[in-house]
Parts: C-alpha cells; sequence; structure tokens
C-alpha cells in the first residue's frame, strides 16, 4: 500500500498543474469578486455636539463589522463627499439622523440599520431608566448594571439564526466566496483524482496489482487516502493564505474551520468514487463532473447564499448535496460562531452521505467491471 | 502443468467462451489465435483468475485453482492486452512499482531491474516518463513488468498491437529467447497467424468462443491436406469470369480480393488449364496462377469461411 501510495505522490510531484490551476482560481476567484468584503467600509460622522463623540449610539456603531466609523468636522466630512472618498457621510443629532449621500449604493440601507439600530437601543435604554425612575447618575448606573445582569441570565432566551446585532440577514461576501469557490473548486481536484481508478482498472493495471500479493482493498484505500490528501491539502493552502496573508479572521475559529473540513472533503471523495462507478467511461465522466458540480454550487448555496434560494423543489434538492452542508458547518463555526457541539447534526449527515456513497460506489464498481 | 477443463463464459445472453479445453506443459509456447471477439481475452483472465468462469475448471499441477487461485497467482505473469503502466512515471519507476507490490524489496529489485530492462531493450530509457515511449517501447515496458517476479509461465494477450514492424519482430525475438533461455513457458495469444506460426509449437484457434482447431502446426495444416489453395492474380476482374468459377462443381470455396482470387479445390484435381480457358473466355488479363501451400489463415478460411483479419 505504501508503494502505491508513493507511486501516486511521485505522479503528483511530476505534474503538480492542474491542483495548482483549481487551487489558484478558488483563491482567485474568492479574493477578485470577494474583494469589497475584505476591507470595511469607511464612514465619515459628525456631530455638532461633541458630547456624542462618547455616547452610547457611538459606542453602538463602533461594534458594526462593516463599517468604520470617522470622526470628523462638518467641513470635512463634506469635502470628503464632495470628492468622492465616501459614498455616505452621518450626521448625528440627540434623537435623530441624518445621511449625507453621495453615491447612492446598497451599502446605504446596510448603514441605515446599523445607524438606526443604535438609537433604537438608546431609545429602549432611556425608556427603561425613566420607567425606573432613575434620575442622579448613581441611580442609572445601577439599574443599567441590573439591566446588565438580567440581560446575561434570562428567563428564556431567544436565537437569532441570523448574524450580528440587526434582525436583518446579512450577507458576508469574504466568507461567502471563500467558502463558495473552495467547496466548489475542489470538487474537481478531488474528482479528476479518483477517475484514474477507472481508467487503471480499464486498462488492466489493477488486474496486475491483483494477481499480486497486494490485494484489491489496499488498492482501493490507498487511491481513496490519496484523493482526500489531495482535497484536503488543496482546500488547507486556500484557508491558509486567507488567514495568514489576506488576513482574514475566521472569528477565531480557525483550527475548528480546519477541522470541519474533513467531513466534507471525505463526502465528496464518497460521491467521486458514486459518479466513477456510474458512467461508462473517462469521457463521461469528463463530461458530467461540471455539471454536477455547478448545479451543486447553486443549489448548496457556494455561489449565492442559500437563504436566496426560494423553489421548494430546489430546496428539497438541496438537502441531499454535501455542499449544503460543507457551506452549513463553515458558516456556522466562521459567520455564526456556533460551538461545534451545534454542528453535529450536518457533520453527521457528510460522513453519513460519505460511508454510504463509498460503500454503494465500490459496490457497484465490482459488479459492473468484473 | 496447467489445463483448462470445458471452461465457458456467458455475459448476459451472450457465450464469450464455449467449453474450452486446452493444457500447457513445461517449457512450450502456446499460441492462442483468434479474429477480434473470438473471446481469446476471456479465456485468458478465466485462466488467470482474474473472473470466474461461469462453467468448467482451471487446473494446476492437477488442483483446481478457481476458489484457491494463490499457487497459479504467484507463478504467471501477466501481459495485458491494454498498456497498463502509469504512463506518467518513468520506465525504471514504473518497475520499481511493479516490483514492489511483488515484494521485491532493495538490492534484488534494482538488480532485477537492471536484468529485465537490458532483455526487452530499454537500458537506456530507463529514467524516461513513459508517456514520452513510442507504441513500441510500451509495449516492451508492459511485458517487462510481468517478468519481474520470474514467473513461470508468461501469458501475453496481443502484445504487438498497434506497433511498428521493427518493434515487433524484437519482441517476438525477444520472447523466443526467454523460451529457449530460462525456459519459461508461453501462452501467447494473438490475431495474426504470423506471429503464432513463427513462435508457437502448439495452437489452438478459437472462432466466437468456440475451439475450431488445436494441435501442432503442421497437425493443424493437415486439416486442408484434402484441399489446396490457388491464387489467381489479375488487374480487374468481370462478374462473369467470377461467376464461372462459382459455378465450376470442382472449386470448393471462392474468395474474392481487388487483385487476388483465392479458390479451395480437391488436392487432386489439375484446374490450371481449365482457369486460363475460363479467364480467356471471359476477357479477363490473367497475371498469374499460383498453386500455395496452406497457412493457418487457409485454414481459418476453411473452417469458418472468414478471413482471420477484417
Ligand atoms: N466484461 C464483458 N461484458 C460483456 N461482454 C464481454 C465482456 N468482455 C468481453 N465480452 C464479449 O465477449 C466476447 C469475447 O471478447 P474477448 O474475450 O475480448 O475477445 P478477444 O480477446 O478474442 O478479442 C465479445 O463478444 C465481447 O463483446
Ligand atoms: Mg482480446
Amino acid at each position: 500500500m505504501i508503494g502505491i501510495l508513493q507511486a501516486k505522490f511521485k505522479m503528483f510531484l511530476r505534474n503538480p498543474w492542474t491542483f495548482m490551476l483549481f487551487t489558484g482560481m478558488s483563491i482567485g476567484f474568492a479574493l477578485i469578486l470577494g474583494g469589497s468584503g475584505l476591507t470595511t467600509i469607511s464612514v465619515p460622522v459628525y456631530s455638532e455636539n461633541e458630547e456624542m463623540q462618547q455616547s452610547f449610539i457611538s459606542e453602538k456603531l463602533e461594534e458594526s463589522d462593516a463599517f468604520t466609523f470617522n470622526w470628523m468636522t462638518e467641513d470635512e466630512l463634506k469635502d470628503e463627499i464632495a470628492n468622492g472618498r465616501a459614498e455616505i457621510g452621518v450626521i448625528l443629532l440627540e434623537h435623530d439622523y441624518r445621511f449625507i449621500v453621495g453615491v447612492d449604493s446598497p451599502n446605504r440601507s446596510m448603514l441605515e440599520q446599523t445607524v438606526r439600530g443604535a438609537y433604537v437601543e438608546k431609545f429602549q435604554q432611556d425608556n427603561i431608566l425613566a420607567a425606573a425612575n432613575a434620575t442622579t447618575d448613581a441611580e442609572k448606573e445601577t439599574v443599567l448594571e441590573n439591566l446588565q445582569e438580567t440581560m446575561e441570565s434570562p428567563v428564556f432566551e431567544m436565537n437569532r439564526s441570523s448574524f450580528r446585532s440587526a434582525d436583518t440577514f446579512v450577507y458576508d461576501d469574504t466568507f461567502q466566496r471563500l467558502f463558495g469557490f473552495t467547496l466548489f473548486f475542489v470538487i474537481y481536484t478531488i474528482a479528476y483524482n479518483v477517475l484514474p481508478i477507472l481508467v487503471e482498472k480499464k486498462d488492466g493495471l489493477w488486474d496486475r496489482v491483483i494477481l499480486s500479493p497486494v490485494k484489491k482493498w489496499e488498492m482501493y484505500v490507498a487511491n481513496l487516502i490519496y484523493s482526500f490528501f489531495e482535497g484536503y491539502l488543496q482546500v488547507l493552502i486556500i484557508f491558509l493564505i486567507f488567514r495568514y496573508w489576506v488576513g482574514v479572521d475566521f472569528h477565531g475559529r480557525f483550527l475548528e474551520t480546519l477541522l470541519v473540513l474533513i467531513p466534507y472533503v471525505f463526502s465528496i471523495v464518497a460521491l467521486s468514487i458514486f459518479i466513477t462507478a456510474l458512467v461508462k467511461n473517462a469521457q463521461a465522466f469528463n463530461a458530467i463532473i461540471p455539471i454536477i458540480s455547478v448545479s451543486m454550487a447553486m443549489i448548496g448555496g457556494a455561489y449565492w447564499p442559500i437563504e436566496i434560494v426560494e423553489s421548494e423543489f430546489l430546496l428539497a434538492l438541496s438537502k441531499i448535496n454535501p455542499l449544503t452542508y460543507g457551506m452549513e458547518v463553515l458558516n456556522g463555526i466562521a459567520v455564526y460562531g456556533y460551538p461545534l457541539e451545534e454542528l453535529v447534526f450536518p457533520i453527521s449527515i457528510l460522513l453519513l452521505m460519505g460511508v454510504v456513497l463509498m460503500g454503494v460506489g465500490i459496490h457497484l464498481m465490482e459488479r459492473r467491471h468484473v | 502443468m496447467l489445463e483448462l477443463v470445458d471452461l465457458s463464459k456467458k455475459f448476459k445472453q451472450n457465450d464469450a467462451v464455449k467449453n474450452l479445453n486446452m493444457f500447457i506443459e513445461k517449457g512450450e509456447i502456446i499460441g492462442l489465435l483468434g479474429p477480434n471477439g473470438a473471446g481469446k481475452s476471456t479465456a485468458i483472465s478465466m485462466l488467470s483468475s482474474l473472473i470466474e468462469p461461469t462453467k468448467g475448471d482451471v487446473r494446476f499441477r492437477n488442483k483446481s485453482m478457481i476458489k484457491h487461485p494463490a499457487p497459479l497467482r504467484n507463478v504467471i505473469g501477466v501481459v495485458p492486452q491494454e498498456i497498463a503502466l502509469y504512463e506518467d512515471l518513468t520506465a525504471e519507476e514504473n518497475m520499481q512499482f511493479f516490483g514492489k507490490i511483488y515484494r521485491l524489496r532493495g538490492i534484488q529489485l534494482k538488480k532485477k531491474i537492471d536484468e529485465v530492462l537490458e532483455q526487452i531493450g530499454l537500458t537506456d530509457r530507463r529514467k524516461d516518463i513513459v508517456k514520452t515511449f513510442s507504441g513500441g517501447m510500451k509495449r516492451r515496458l508492459n511485458i517487462g513488468v510481468a517478468m519481474l517476479h520470474d514467473p513461470e509461465i508468461i501469458i501475453m494477450d496481443e502484445p504487438t498491437v498497434g506497433i511498428d514492424p521493427q518493434s515487433r519482430n524484437y519482441i517476438l525475438e525477444t520472447v523466443k529467447r526467454l523460451n529457449k533461455e530460462k525456459q519459461m513457458t508461453v501462452l501467447y495469444t494473438s490475431h495474426y497467424m504470423e506471429e503464432v506460426e513463427f513462435l508457437c509449437d502448439r495452437i489452438y484457434i478459437m472462432d466466437k468462443g468456440n475451439l475450431i482447431a488445436s494441435g501442432t502446426k503442421d497437425e493443424i495444416k493437415r486439416i486442408l491436406s484434402a484441399e489446396k489453395t490457388i491464387s489467381i492474380q489479375a488487374d480487374r476482374w468481370n462478374d462473369e469470369f467470377i461467376e464461372e468459377l462459382k459455378q465450376n462443381p470442382t472449386v470448393n470455396r471462392v474468395t474474392v480480393g481487388e487483385k487476388e482470387i483465392t479458390i479451395i479445390i480437391p488436392r487432386e484435381v489439375n484446374m490450371f488449364a481449365a482457369i486460363i480457358k475460363m479467364a480467356e473466355n471471359a476477357d479477363v488479363e490473367l497475371n498469374s496462377v499460383d498453386v500455395q501451400t496452406p497457412t493457418l489463415e487457409d485454414v481459418f478460411l476453411h473452417l469458418t469461411g472468414r478471413a482471420l483479419r477484417d
């Protein structure tokens, strides 16, 4: 078995171009198409009232992941907009806000939500303080502290499935592109590493091995380990580049992100074996792989978030698509910050799909090619 | 030493091999001749325990190999019909791989590789990637990797398909030499009768799954002993002449080619003058009329009514 792996690695080192092409494409697409998501949008902000800069509102705005608010004078702000260095500026009043719009863009509604959210929270807090009859600063402090404590140990809790403070779906471009293209392109790398099983069997290379003291299952295991390795190496390289070179922070869950890629890569190896067992020859395989991978990407949320898909039929299809679960676990960890325990379901599905597809695939292959 | 008894294989409704009986003794070169689709590869696969027969037995040293093929597997080397090599590796790396799966290691492996490379004449191309090889070189390597574990019996499935005549001769000579020098037993499959005629002591001829003749070259040719073949050559024919030949009661069979007509007639009949006369009557200008010694091709033609090659 070691000998088989050695031969495979020698071939890989001699001819790594396909592998590099797909790795490069994943990185390229994620970088180019996801470019805007990599940096936060800078928004000039001004208020007549100097205290606003230290207020609750300002604190809330700082928490935004998507925007960076830069304080400046009114003239500077107008200048920024006029020169096109910023699309929109915000003027904060005590109970209200104004936008100065230079270029109308999709960012505007997101910005509006962020700013409005801050005011709404401020308003709620003021109401609570009023209801508690707190007038002095010390009283306010106590009420707020109590409030904070109560919030941390609530009587009942509502889980929000969407990300960030605003109760709307937020489209995190960086992760969307990175995960989507990685999971999409790795299908090719894995599939093209499983295909040789079919070719080698047809040419009689496997027969030679079967006649030797080496067992057939060793040939299967070595080939599958190798395909898994190459697929995993690809996602590893891509994620390492994004983590350490581009500087994407996986919300502090980088290692877990790498971990949950394992079941996905495994399920794709199994899927490739299954497809290999169904097709007649290499040409058919080459024709069918792009169709399968592109459909998987479209209904699995690799090109656009699965939340956009509305058709009942496509949603049902997405339930048997490993890519859907791959996106779910990656988003779960890096975007929503779920603990691993909450992702046991999609991970189990991936592993189950892997085991079933691999079992059925090998069985079919043995029956058909004998 | 090795014996096939009523060996049969059915693929769905298709009888690929029907009741094949065959034996191979130590040191022989056995030919298995037949056109494409005759069932040669299927027979070889059953013999080498790669596919299970529908019926019949493979016996090696008087033991059935169907359920427990290990003793047979250890002593055979199989050269498949396709190039079964890693084309992205060098010749030497391929040999290392196939040597290792037979548990050869280190010095022993290295020595064996050197020896086989010499035998197949690829010593100076050992470091080259197989993909860059000519068809003939690939074929030679395909044979070479089957010899690394010193098999007693080597089984070759059409090892000369699609290569230049020079490589072909080289392979034929190599097979003959291995047999002479190392007493290697050879089962050689082909649809080229010249190869089988050149190499083999005994020959089995298959067609459509059936064994249609077997024996030594002379024995097989004696099938035709009651007949002889006459080759008639001309630049063009006309229907009148062909019809005349076909109508003639002494002519057993007529095969029409572009510039050659072969007819089979009883051995004792002399038709020379008659043919000349027919040609004159039909206005056909003959180039030559020859009596031929029968070839295996003629035997095949006689038995099946078709040419060996399509
Ligand atoms: N795996 C298979 N499944 C179905 N039919 C097969 C298979 N292998 C061979 N055959 C059929 O069996 C017949 C004999 O084929 P084969 O043994 O390859 O002939 P040869 O090697 O003499 O050209 C052919 O008709 C072929 O189509
Ligand atoms: Mg064949």
